[in-house]
């Protein structure tokens, strides 16, 4: 499991006790996350943009510490950037994937990073990999991760499909996200998503007071359940 | 747990005390006593309100400070008072001053293995009609005074009395005059300066500033009436008599 | 190892006795740290920074006014909270490294540039580099605001806090930033913040420092606002001459005469 231990983190550390998703659809990948940055119980950042662009048509949601994935995703770039220059294309995902990876496997004692790494490129068009805290590395169709991922597996798992489209996939992304961030009070604010397809990046946005809705517990606060008696005079206590 | 995390055994202990800060001193002259106290109450780097009183008037003539744990300071300020109130309907009359401090020492040596998070200092008039000032530590141990500052600037404002009050380290010139006891306009401006000057270095002394005034009885008075807002607390001018002098401190 | 030349970077050649003498309960001496009040705030033509100017050593103020907005460069400035001595030396170093390197280039500083260099010295040094800072300037590309975490995470806001008044401060920017403020409203604003910290934040206090930057200038503010002026004490503390006591008395004469006797006539140097 990737979240992320609090007991971890060193003291006063800025943590991305975070919600992000990627998935893959048949042209492309959407990729999405909350916007919280927390230290300790206090909000850093809540517009937080956890969605890094590494290369042209390669993005990765960052989990964990938030100093230890930015420097990684800033050496992956790096990385990406020579790596284009000598061989004078794009990379592909799965290059860009083993990179974080090195990373992570490498300084594995040093970091505190769940990463989730999505692209489209020519040899297998979209893909979605997943790098969770040891620095291990796997393709998935789906992945989730930080510490609201936990809430929402059995979502996931019951609703995911094959062979969906573009439109299908973002709602999936935008719902996943909502269902967690509502559980996990280390994610929330809004959701920030990615749209990944071999023409382009297309950046959406759900400000917090859009999201998705579910069952929040309404009826029952409201409604004056039956099973509690009105007070009257007959149980008052006699003398 | 796989990844160790609770691999190591945790103890966990509840601290029912805590230390609100601010800053206390007293200084007894000839025939009259001042106790002073900051107002500020804090709990680490918040205010948790700009005026709680650390000084209180038990009797016409006793005036007690109380620093340190808030919480427990005012429990024992509350208990003194029931004990006093007690001894005033078997005695028809007001516990004397050096009762009150050997009854405060055994009230708080009662709770020696579980104390009372506080520093007193209890300032007034004796049988004698001298003015005194007693200081405790937490479980008990006291003694009789000229002077004593306690809380979290004592570091700052006892060497300044030590010098200003004792002459401490003040070599003693031909025709000056070295008082045992200094006059009240005197004392009470040095009172207001190690306030303002702890003010200045201390982040938990500020806002207000409290310093009560016991007068002997039969004494005038005379240093007083010069003074901005003063403020009677007894009905009777013809006994011991209980002033209180208020003013601002910085706030940042 | 111990060779009379030290290499650069830091000295670690004391920490195994320090550790030695933290076991026999010696604890280490406290670094003055400016439990601060900083912030930033982006406005129609720039940026607004602000600070307190209390220093402190646990409770006691250690500094009534020091400088807490360093100069990274003349288009660039930079709030600094936590160690004092980590702030000061991070900002300077990083000052001298972005002056170079606009020395290399022939262009002006950026201050992403600025930002990436701070990120990666604080994320090197692992967090043991005690500075929380806010990073604001105008360069070619606009106005730029970014936090700096001392483990080395950046944040890019239009309006910051930081420092032990950092929730009081962004109290204020919470509800009453707006985007395209004027100079003066952002200015007030800052101004406000930075005075919530030094009432309601007992490690900020003293003055406003407040520093504008816009595309064409950059102003410095200095002890902008003074709501805590000293007041006058009640008496004079004059010692009369003579208060203080001496053990031994020894006057020196300073000018020093001395007779010179030639000794050796006749030999005087050849100097033709």
């Amino acid at each position: 499991m990737q979240t992320v231990d609090m007991q971890q983190l060193k003291s006063g550390e800025v943590n991305l006790g975070t919600s992000i998703m990627a998935v893959q659809f048949k042209d492309g990948v959407v990729v999405g996350a909350d916007s919280r940055t927390t230290t300790g119980s206090y909000i850093a950042n809540r517009v937080t943009d956890k969605l890094t662009h590494v290369h042209d048509r390669i993005y990765c949601c960052r989990s964990g510490s938030a100093a230890d994935t930015q420097a990684i995703a800033d050496m992956v770039h790096y990385h990406l950037q020579i790596h284009a220059q000598q061989s004078g294309g794009r990379p592909t995902v799965l290059t860009a994937a083993n990179v974080f990876q090195k990373l992570c496997y490498e300084n594995k004692d040093a970091l505190s990073a769940g990463i989730i790494v999505a692209g489209w490129d020519k040899e297998t068009g979209p893909s979605v990999y997943n790098i969770p805290l040891g620095g291990g590395l796997f393709r998935q169709p789906w992945a989730i991760g930080g510490s609201g991922s936990t809430y929402v597996y059995g979502y996931c798992d019951a609703t995911y499909q094959d062979g969906w489209g573009r439109d299908e996939t973002i709602n999936f992304v935008k719902n996943t996200l909502a269902l967690a961030m509502s559980r996990d009070g280390s994610s929330g604010g809004v959701i920030r998503m990615c749209v990944i397809t071999e023409d382009g990046v297309e950046r959406l946005f759900v400000p917090g007071n859009e999201l998705p809705k579910f069952w929040e517990g309404e009826e029952v606060l409201s409604k004056s359940s039956n099973r509690t008696r009105e007070f009257t005079d007959d149980m008052a206590i006699e003398v | 747990m796989p990844d160790g995390s609770f691999a190591h055994p945790q103890q966990r202990q509840f601290n029912p005390y805590s230390e609100n800060g601010g800053t206390i001193l007293a200084i007894a002259g000839a025939d009259f006593s001042v106790i002073a106290g900051d107002t500020r109450q804090s709990e680490g780097y918040s205010i948790q309100t700009r005026y709680a009183p650390k000084v209180f008037r038990l009797t016409d003539r006793a005036v007690l400070a109380v620093n340190g744990f808030a919480a427990d300071g005012n429990v024992f300020v509350k208990k003194v008072k029931q004990r006093l109130e007690w001894y005033r309907h078997a005695h028809a009359k007001d516990m004397p001053l050096r009762a009150i401090a050997r009854m405060i020492q055994t009230m708080l040596y009662a709770q020696r293995f579980f104390p009372y998070y506080v520093y007193n200092i209890l300032g007034g008039i004796e049988e004698d009609g001298s003015g005194a000032v007693y200081s405790f530590d937490p479980v008990g141990s006291y003694e009789r005074e000229a002077c004593r500052a306690a809380g979290a600037a004592q570091s700052l404002v006892q060497p300044f009395l030590d010098n200003q009050i004792y002459f401490k380290n003040q070599q003693s010139l031909p025709g000056q005059s070295r008082p045992l006891h200094l006059p009240l306009p005197e004392v009470l401006s040095i009172v207001i300066d190690s306030f303002t000057s702890a003010t200045e270095r201390h982040i938990e002394v500020g806002d207000g500033l409290e310093m009560y005034v016991v007068l002997a009885k039969g004494r005038s008075i005379q240093g007083l009436e010069s003074f901005r807002g003063v403020q009677e607390l007894t009905p009777n001018p013809d006994g011991d008599r209980v002033f209180v002098i208020r003013r601002e401190l910085k706030k940042d | 190892m111990n060779s009379v030349y030290k290499g650069p970077g830091f000295d670690f050649s004391n920490t195994n006795r320090n550790a030695f003498l933290e076991t026999r309960g010696l604890p280490l001496p406290k670094a003055t740290s400016t439990g601060t009040t900083i912030v930033g705030c982006l406005f129609k033509d720039g940026i607004v920074l602000g600070a307190d100017t209390r220093a402190t050593t646990g409770p006691i103020v250690a500094d009534k006014n020091c400088e807490k907005i360093h100069y990274i460069a003349d288009n660039i400035r930079c709030c600094g909270a936590g160690t004092a001595a980590d702030t000061e030396f991070s900002t300077a170093l990083i000052a001298s490294n972005i002056e170079m390197h606009a020395l290399s280039t022939g262009r002006k500083p950026k201050v992403v540039t600025a930002m990436t260099m701070l990120k990666q010295m604080l994320f090197r040094n692992q967090g043991q580099i005690g500075a929380a800072l806010v990073l604001g300037g105008v360069d070619a590309s606009g106005p730029h605001l970014f936090t700096i975490h001392p483990h080395g995470s950046t944040d890019k806001l239009p309006y910051v806090t930081m420092g032990s008044g950092s929730l009081a401060a962004m109290a204020v920017f919470e509800s009453s930033w707006k985007p395209n403020m004027s100079r003066k409203e952002a200015l007030d604003l800052v101004t406000a913040a930075i005075s919530a910290g030094i009432f309601n934040d007992l490690g900020s206090g003293s003055n406003v420092d407040a520093c504008v930057i816009t595309a064409t200038h950059t102003e410095m503010l200095r002890n902008f606002v003074k709501p805590n002026e000293r007041v006058q004490k009640e008496k004079s503390y004059r010692f009369a001459r003579g208060t203080t006591a001496w053990k031994k008395e020894d006057i020196r004469n300073l000018i020093i005469s001395e007779v010179v006797v030639p000794t050796r006539e006749g030999e005087e140097m050849d100097t033709s």
